[in-house]
């Protein structure tokens, strides 16, 4: 048997739902095991107490009849909503904003004016104020040193113009 | 319309267990004298004695209230439908609104639970009556 005995068995439906051969099972089990013996006994007598508890007939105070009418008439009252209407009311600040928010990207991206649409080619060349031809004989040695970022964006982009 | 409505009482009675303060442990100290002798007697006879007493029901009914505290109100539920009611397990997801296996779960959960809080009782009046049982035998050796 493994290492958890017959507590499975006692443990997976009530005590007196076993078939005979699972309780026949746990009895000779519980002849030799003390601590399954001990589970088992803990085991009948909450069943036991269960059974008890569950036979006394409780009566229901009229508050808690109350509390189910109110629940059942507020059931009702749902019910009676039409279902797109339930799911507007949760969801429709929700569908709101996400509207208002894309229709106003809509009208930025669309709406504003196209200025600032040079490529990155002709920026870089706005940008510098050498030609190639000065870069190459390096005409304006003595005046300001350019930058070897500058120098490769003068000569490369002079280059792609031509091709 | 019967089921609705059944569901509809089921949820109501477990706002309300919901409401209700629980008690995370039950401990032998917490039985009252004649809730320990139920139990010391119930273990004598092991057989199970159908003579019972009105106050014998009492008390047990009392020892059972106080035994299923200890379980969340959705074990409970699920426990005393199924293994005091003997419910099945289709009838109590019915019943709740719970997938069959949620209940499955939540049945065997609490039996597991009880079931030790019960040991650990048994265990605990075990070891109780055995330090009586040494002390009268050293008063009368002395």
């Amino acid at each position: 048997m493994k290492d958890d005995h017959i507590i499975n068995i006692i443990e997976s439906a009530p005590l007196g739902s076993l078939s005979e051969s699972e309780i026949m099972l746990v009895r000779v089990h519980v002849e030799s095991c003390p601590s399954c013996r001990r589970a088992y006994q803990a085991a009948e007598l909450s069943a036991v107490l269960i059974k008890e508890r569950t036979a006394e007939a409780i009566e229901p105070s009229p508050f808690f009849q109350t509390r189910v009418m109110a629940a059942w008439r507020e059931q009702q009252v749902i019910e009676k909503v039409p279902a797109f209407w339930r799911l507007w009311k949760s969801a429709g600040a929700l569908v709101s904003t996400l509207t208002v928010t894309t229709a106003a990207l809509a009208a930025f991206s669309f709406l504003t004016p196209s200025s600032a649409s040079l490529t990155s080619q002709e920026t870089a060349v706005a940008a510098s104020p050498y030609s190639a031809e000065s870069v190459v004989l390096d005409r304006n040695q003595g005046e300001e040193q350019m930058s070897y970022d500058q120098v490769l964006n003068t000569i490369y982009v002079n280059d792609d113009e031509a091709r | 319309m019967e089921g609705w409505f059944t569901r509809i009482a089921t949820n109501t009675c477990l706002n309300l267990i919901r409401s209700a303060k629980r008690r995370p442990e039950l401990t032998v100290s917490d039985l009252s004298e004649a809730e320990n002798n139920w139990l010391e007697e119930k273990l004598a006879d092991a057989a199970g004695d159908l003579h019972r007493s009105v106050e014998h029901n009492l008390i047990a009914v009392d020892l059972a209230d106080r035994l299923l505290e200890i379980l969340s109100p959705e074990d409970r539920l699920a426990l005393t439908l199924i293994d005091g009611e003997d419910a099945s397990v289709k009838e109590v997801a019915e019943m709740t609104g719970w997938s069959e296996s949620k209940v499955k779960v939540r049945a065997f959960r609490a039996r597991k639970r009880v079931r030790e809080a019960m040991e650990k009782l048994l265990a605990t009046m075990g070891r109780r009556a055995d330090l009586q049982l040494a002390t009268a035998n050293e008063s009368k050796g002395d």
